[in-house]
């Protein structure tokens, strides 16, 4: 089995905080692979240093076999696109403009975009519906558009790994579910390998592999769904009574969320 | 027959002489030192003369070779003859296009003002640029002096000097039979109060027409509070003024009125003086020393004949 | 949906055809500096000179002093316009301008300490005011160093601070210049191109062609600046070396400006905003464009400045602002609606 990504003793010190406290992981190739936790638990912060736009303090990353720091910026760009959680600034591009710009590693410092690169583009933003808006200028679009046109800048990469700061935050229901199936759709046809920071449990639960909890800048569980998803993990990470039963979509863990009000009579 | 021959070989001879030393003396050129030490080279006989500053315009007048001027800084004014002379801008930013469209053979300039870029420039597109640096009066002489020299008036440039020396002496004569020196303040602006030093025309002035000048010190324009000039307490105070400016009197009269213990204002001794006269390195200094004198011994001099500037 | 075909060479051909038109711009009014001046209009002599056929004085008058103004007025504009494009883009600020890292602030300092000592303005005034726009950006580079280096935040903060220091140094020593010298400084202040010569011209080519290339190459990571550090890391831009170097050529180029022009301001600030409404924000275009327009506009400027008053010149600075800001307020204007 070929590990995708290793992370080892990771420690990361973050404004006098201690965000990752050693937290060690391995993805596989091709896998889905979703970390959750409490705000503060260190997930941006490791997902940054998985993307190497964050350093650690110690520990090491290695991307498909080669130690992360190894790698120049381009390169590593080649192989991994990364999707952050605020849609960053400037607005006045154009979608395909900043769809484009996923090429950018492949082209270096002058090289035009070739007929090539525009096909890539054009195929990207036809994976997530955003082939209508290529023309408008970005701060046109609602939130979860440019989310959709992040993620298709991410595929122009042409990665094989696309790591995704809650990608879902600022989706509808229905756009939330199209944007996990293309997900998941990508990793099964591209054997993209996933890595997803995750806010919703139950998103997690029904398209990732494998979870990793993390609770205080250090791995708490890591596995399968239906392991880290106990009501015992749960509770301890997350300070809160859950009910965890099974969703009879598909029999994998689903987590309930019980109003105080009923917490008297158990 | 013979003899003939012999006077009109010989006259053919000194016509040839004649002849020869005419463009010689045309194309002659002098190497000169200017006053700021540099040596500048001169034709014999500058006819296209671009003065950069007005005192050095008035000297040009002075010496009787206006006819030589082709171009004048701005607010050359004196004579009144002079702003009728091609403009070629201020003495502290001369306009370089201007002066080498009017063909100068030469450039007069002054060191306190002219920017030295711009000399530079000059001389590097050929126009010889001879920079005069009067310090006091005996260098204003030796500046009319040079410019004599330099535009063939010497006759009239140790006539001019005669003159003036004439009339200072009148001066000085007149005052040396006075006891007391008066305390004078020379005052530039209202706010801030700025004064003259020892480095200045107008201290030299002062003291030639018998007074004592109260911002006598190193540094050239210092700057005094009211309470300072208070403690001076100055007999006769002098506003200097651009023109003849009666705003700037009344200005200067009402904030000094609130002061009483001020000798000046008790004795109403506040007068105004054109600075052209106190300042500029030309003869008007010995008109403005006239009128020094005038103001401070009001009694030594009559008063129906004050002098006055220009 | 958009022709494949076409898209490959439209970026390519729009760059070719802006900067065509931008250069056909520059020459114009290029060539109309060399035509008009203080001593007159000389269209045919224009013409001869740069033929090489006339030695007369209209001849030594438009190679010798005009062609030299119009050149160092053309290079400043380019310099500055680039400049503020590229502060613009590295710190993600539309306020940022190209004196905003204390390059206008040290300079200043250092230019009027040199006419307060009595040196000439070139190499005297000008070395002082090179070297402290190099220092006041230095000691901006060094407050905002540390753990989050080249932060832009940081950044601009310093530099607003520095220069804000500066100015009161500035204001203290004004007030104790002497009166004859103030006027120099005062011209200083607000921009004066008047001493213009051949060798400033060419020195300052010769620095500023190789910064206007660097810049050029760093067009695409500027774009890529733009959408933030983060994705700018992860797709593939060394930002904090990319930062630096732009930086570093930037305030060269800025700061070799001002020692030889004084402040010129609104050109920086402007420019680049003016282009950014009209060509869109792609930097591979905006370089050039700003480049070419920020020489047209100050060369056409500085023309003004120098034959709109019927004596003496105008500062420059005051040309830029009374222009600039309009014509940004209309293209603003007609931006929103």
């Amino acid at each position: 089995m070929i590990h995708t990504i290793i992370g080892d003793d990771l420690q990361l010190a973050h404004s006098g905080q201690q965000a990752l406290n050693g937290v060690s992981l391995q993805v596989e190739q091709g896998e889905f692979f979703a970390i959750i936790g409490p705000n503060g638990s260190g997930k941006t912060t490791l997902l940054r240093s998985l993307a190497g736009t964050a350093a650690p303090d110690r520990g090491t990353i290695r991307i498909l076999g080669q130690n992360i720091e190894d790698y120049s910026r381009r390169d590593l760009a080649r192989k991994m696109a990364l999707v952050p959680q605020l849609p960053d600034q400037d607005f006045t591009f154009t979608v395909r403009e900043v769809v484009l710009m996923g090429r950018s590693p492949h082209l270096g410092l002058l090289r035009m975009e070739s007929r090539r690169d525009h096909d890539i583009a054009r195929r990207s933003m036809e994976a997530t519906r955003i082939e209508h808006l290529a023309d408008r200028r970005m701060h046109q679009l609602s939130g979860g558009e440019k989310q959709r046109v992040m993620i298709a800048r991410a595929l122009t990469q042409d990665p094989a790994i696309m790591l995704l700061d809650e990608p879902t935050s600022s989706l509808d229901l229905a756009h939330q579910i199209r944007l996990m199936d293309l997900l998941e759709r990508l990793k099964k046809e591209l054997e993209i390998t996933v890595v997803m920071v995750a806010h919703d449990l139950n998103l997690a639960a029904l398209y990732g592999d494998r979870l990793l909890l993390l609770r205080d800048g250090r791995a708490d569980q890591t596995g399968p769904p239906s392991e880290v998803l106990t009501f015992d993990n749960l509770e301890r990470a997350f300070g809160c009574v859950l009910l965890v039963d099974e969703s009879p979509v598909d029999g994998l863990p689903r987590v309930n969320i019980i109003p105080g009000r009923h917490l008297d009579r158990d | 027959m013979r003899w003939r021959k012999a006077a009109a070989k010989t006259l053919l001879f000194a016509g040839c002489l004649l002849l020869l030393t005419l463009p010689s003396r045309a194309y002659t050129a002098k190497q000169l030192t200017d006053q700021t030490g540099r040596q500048v080279r001169v034709s014999a006989s500058p006819q296209r003369v671009v003065s950069l500053a007005p005192s050095l315009t008035e000297c040009v007048f002075a010496l009787q070779r206006e006819d030589r001027l082709a171009g004048v800084s701005a607010n050359s004014d004196y004579p009144p003859a002079a702003s009728e002379l091609p403009n070629v801008g201020t003495y502290v930013a001369p306009d370089l296009e201007k002066i080498v469209s009017l063909e100068p053979d030469l450039c007069l300039a002054t060191r306190d003002g002219n920017p030295i870029s711009l000399v530079r420039r000059l001389e590097k597109l050929g126009v010889p640029v001879f920079a005069l640096d009067p310090r006091d009066l005996d260098g204003v002489f030796d500046s009319l002096r040079l410019l004599g020299r330099i535009l063939e008036a010497d006759k009239e440039a140790e006539k001019l000097v005669l003159d003036l020396e004439e009339r200072i002496d009148r001066v000085q004569q007149r005052v040396a039979q006075a006891e007391h020196r008066p305390r004078v303040f020379y005052q530039i602006g209202t706010s801030p109060i700025v004064s003259a030093g020892s480095d200045t025309f107008i201290h030299e002035l002062i003291r030639m027409a018998g007074g004592t000048n109260l911002a006598a010190g190193p540094k050239q324009y210092p700057r005094y509070s009211r309470e300072e000039v208070l403690v001076l307490d100055p007999e006769v105070i002098i506003v200097s003024s651009m023109t003849e400016n009666r705003e700037l009197t009344h200005k200067v009269r009402r904030m000094w009125s609130e002061f009483p213990g001020i000798e000046a204002v008790r004795s109403d001794r506040i007068h105004t003086v054109n600075a052209d006269c106190l300042n500029r390195a030309s003869p008007s200094l010995v008109r403005g020393l006239e009128i020094l004198a005038h103001l401070l011994y009001p009694g030594l001099f009559r008063q129906k004949n004050l002098p006055e500037c220009p | 949906m958009t022709d494949p075909v076409r898209q490959p060479n439209t970026p390519l051909r729009r760059l070719g055809l802006i900067s065509s038109g931008l250069f056909l711009l520059l020459g114009i009014i290029f060539f109309l500096a060399l035509i008009w001046g203080s001593s007159g209009a000389k269209p045919l002599q224009v013409i001869s000179t740069l033929l090489g056929k006339d030695s007369s004085v209209a001849g030594t008058i438009i190679w010798q002093i005009r062609f030299p103004r119009a050149m160092l007025a053309a290079l400043v504009g380019a310099a500055l316009g680039l400049g503020g494009l590229v502060f613009q883009a590295l710190l993600r600020n539309p306020l940022a301008e190209p004196y905003i890292l204390g390059i206008s602030g040290g300079a200043a300092v250092g230019a009027i300490s040199g006419m307060i000592l009595g040196l000439s303005l070139c190499p005297g005034v000008a070395g002082l005011a090179f070297a402290g726009s190099m220092a006041t950006l230095g000691l901006v580079l060094f407050i905002s160093s540390g753990r989050k280096t080249l932060q832009e935040t940081g950044l601009l903060l310093a530099g607003v601070m520095i220069n804000a220091f500066c100015s009161s140094i500035i204001m203290f020593l004004i007030s104790i210049v002497q009166t004859d010298r103030l006027h120099n400084v005062l011209y200083w202040l607000m921009g004066d191109l008047s001493g213009a010569s051949q060798l400033q011209a060419l020195s300052l080519l010769a620095l500023l062609v190789p910064c206007f290339v660097f810049v050029f190459f760093m067009a695409r990571p500027m774009n890529l600046l733009l959408m933030g550090r983060e994705t700018a890391k992860s797709l593939g831009v060394r930002v904090t070396a990319t930062t630096l170097a732009l930086l570093t050529a930037t305030s060269l180029m800025v700061s070799a400006t001002v020692a030889l022009s004084g402040l010129v301001g609104f050109v920086g600030l402007v420019i680049p905003h003016i282009l950014r409404l009209l060509l869109g924000p792609d930097h591979r275009v905006l370089v050039p464009g700003c480049v070419l327009t920020g020489a047209a506009f100050l060369t056409g400027c500085d023309l003004l400045a120098r034959t709109l008053p019927t004596q003496g010149e105008m500062p420059v600075g005051v040309v830029t602002a009374l222009i600039g800001a309009p014509v940004f307020i209309i293209l603003l204007y007609r931006s929103t609606t």
